[in-house]
């Protein structure tokens, strides 16, 4: 009863909310009893804010995105995604992208992308004309017909990430996705995430356990302890954008860098 | 230059061939000939083919390779989708899966010729008889495949379409059906190696018609010219299924490289 009124609550003051979770926990039945792996996750991420939750190895932070999308449902406590909740996915309202590109290698990078559209039955003319422009955007022209295993690991992901926006949901749910990529492909990666992220202005929430690439991409940060994960940390990322590469050697980066790892490394 | 030298080798590799073919072909009618072979136990080349001549044009033998043909094609069409069904069932359902496991893969196990004569007591001597067996024995080829193939399906790519809303039917056709599709067409050429051979060992065991039965037949009244003009039309039936299956398996699996 109490977090029906917490519901409520939150639906009031949703507006400028893209994602409000409130009160979550979760535990999964293990060998010995429950284990507990969230305790009492809150937060709220405004519309077009770029969030990064960064934590520890198996702090969690995985699971959480997954309940974030509908994908898994979590044993206490209320998540509303623009407004509603989220029993199930609703790619209408939130695109997720995955630490493995997990492009179906049966598929063309044109047919990859179209795929949310397919399940839906968008015209094949419409299907064309939005997959083409996605592939533009993530500066992909020209490789619509080959198919996955012909593209580099940076390339997959761009496609990924075409495939994420293609339905355009206002919030983009991304899992660690340049966490199997070479720092020098990351780099260029998150850059080019920025990039994207400025002309489409999502909601983007980010996991990483990557203290650079947090403090490089993020609007706000959201520090995670090691298993069972709570937010320990909140910090507002005060650099201005765009964001370029030299920002990194700077104080301000520095520090804030240095604050997270202190965080983090307290819980560990 | 590279190019170049790829073109000889290839050339090279086609001539080796032929030249091995010719040796082998050769050998067969020249050793007999010579009397190094006995030509009552492998008679020349070109007696075995005067008697190919001879035999297809014998209303008999024709109605041999069409019986056969005809059971190896009902009995593949039975096999198929009940191996791939089970095997599926098996490697989907946890429950089903943990149930008959053991029991199926100890049955995989025994040599399913030992069944025939429980075969011929069922379904008599004919054409069902051998179209029970061999999708009998093919039916476990198939459900080994095919529960191999359900575990090659990546969980990643169910969780993507899940995410994009993918309802469980379509997580069906448009994950699991062209993931499985490779494995399940290479499982396919073999299970028609295993159907082709169920048919050939029922039809040699007991049986009034086909190609096997014929060369059982053969060979015991020591017609040898008989015999390996029958071994050639065989081998001709079996490499046409063989091609055809692979014909289909090319045209499905384009993206796999």
């Amino acid at each position: 009863m109490q977090h029906l009124a917490n519901v409520s609550q939150l639906r009031a003051q949703a507006g400028e909310a893209a994602i409000e979770v409130e009160g979550l926990s979760h535990t999964y039945a293990g060998a010995n009893g429950s284990v507990p792996a969230l305790v009492d996750i809150s937060l709220s991420v405004r519309k077009g804010r770029f969030v990064v939750i960064v934590g520890p190895s198996g702090c969690g932070k995985t699971s959480l995105l997954m309940m974030l999308a509908g994908l898994r449902q979590q044993t206490d406590g209320a998540i509303l995604c623009h407004g509603q909740p989220m029993p199930k996915p609703d790619p209408e309202r939130v695109g997720v992208i995955f630490q493995e590109a997990s492009l179906f290698p049966w598929l063309t990078t044109l047919d990859n992308i179209e795929f949310p559209l397919s399940l839906r039955g968008t015209s094949r003319e419409e299907r064309r004309r939005r997959s083409q422009a996605m592939l533009s955007l993530v500066g992909l022209e020209g490789f619509g017909e080959r198919y996955p295993h012909e593209l580099s690991g940076g390339m997959k992901q761009r496609v990924s990430i075409a495939r994420g926006l293609v339905q355009d949901p206002p919030v983009l749910l991304m899992d660690e996705p340049f966490a199997a990529l070479d720092e020098q492909t990351r780099m260029t990666m998150g850059h080019e995430l920025l990039r994207i992220w400025s002309t489409t202005r999502k909601t983007v929430v980010f996991i990483t356990h990557s203290l650079t690439e947090a403090v490089y991409l993020a609007d706000e940060v959201l520090v995670m302890s090691a298993r069972p994960g709570r937010i320990i940390d909140h910090i507002e990322v005060e650099l201005p954008r765009p964001r370029t590469y030299e920002m990194m050697a700077t104080d301000v980066f520095g520090r804030l860098r240095d604050r997270i790892w202190q965080q983090i490394r307290k819980t560990a | 230059m590279a190019r170049d030298k790829e073109r000889m080798t290839r050339t090279q590799i086609i001539v080796i061939r032929l030249v091995l073919l010719a040796l082998v072909l050769g050998a067969w009618e020249g050793l007999p000939r010579a009397g190094i072979i006995n030509p009552l136990l492998l008679p020349p080349l070109s007696d075995v083919l005067v008697m190919l001549v001879d035999l297809i044009r014998r209303p008999m033998v024709q109605e041999a390779v069409a019986v056969t043909a005809l059971e190896v094609i009902v009995a593949f069409i039975i096999a198929v989708p009940i191996g791939a069904a089970a095997g599926i069932l098996i490697a989907e359902n946890e429950y089903i899966g943990d149930i008959c496991k053991p029991m199926l893969f100890y049955v995989f196990s025994i040599p399913k010729s030992i069944f025939l004569p429980m075969f011929i007591l069922v379904f008599g001597i004919g054409f069902q008889q051998k179209v029970a067996y061999a999708a009998f024995t093919t039916a476990f080829v198939v459900l080994m495949s095919a529960a191999a193939a359900v575990e090659s399906v990546r969980s990643d790519h169910i969780m993507v379409a899940r995410s994009y809303g993918a309802t469980k039917t379509q997580i069906l056709f448009r994950v699991y059906v062209p993931s499985m599709l490779p494995i399940l067409l290479e499982a396919l050429r073999i299970a028609m190696i295993f159907n082709f051979t169920g048919v050939m060992i029922a039809e040699m065991y007991a049986s009034r018609t086909g190609i096997g039965h014929l060369i059982a037949n053969w060979g015991e009244n020591f017609q040898m010219p008989q015999l390996f003009a029958g071994v050639i039309v065989l081998s001709a039936v079996a490499i046409v299924f063989n091609e055809a299956v692979r014909a289909l398996e090319a045209k499905c699996s384009t993206w796999r490289t």
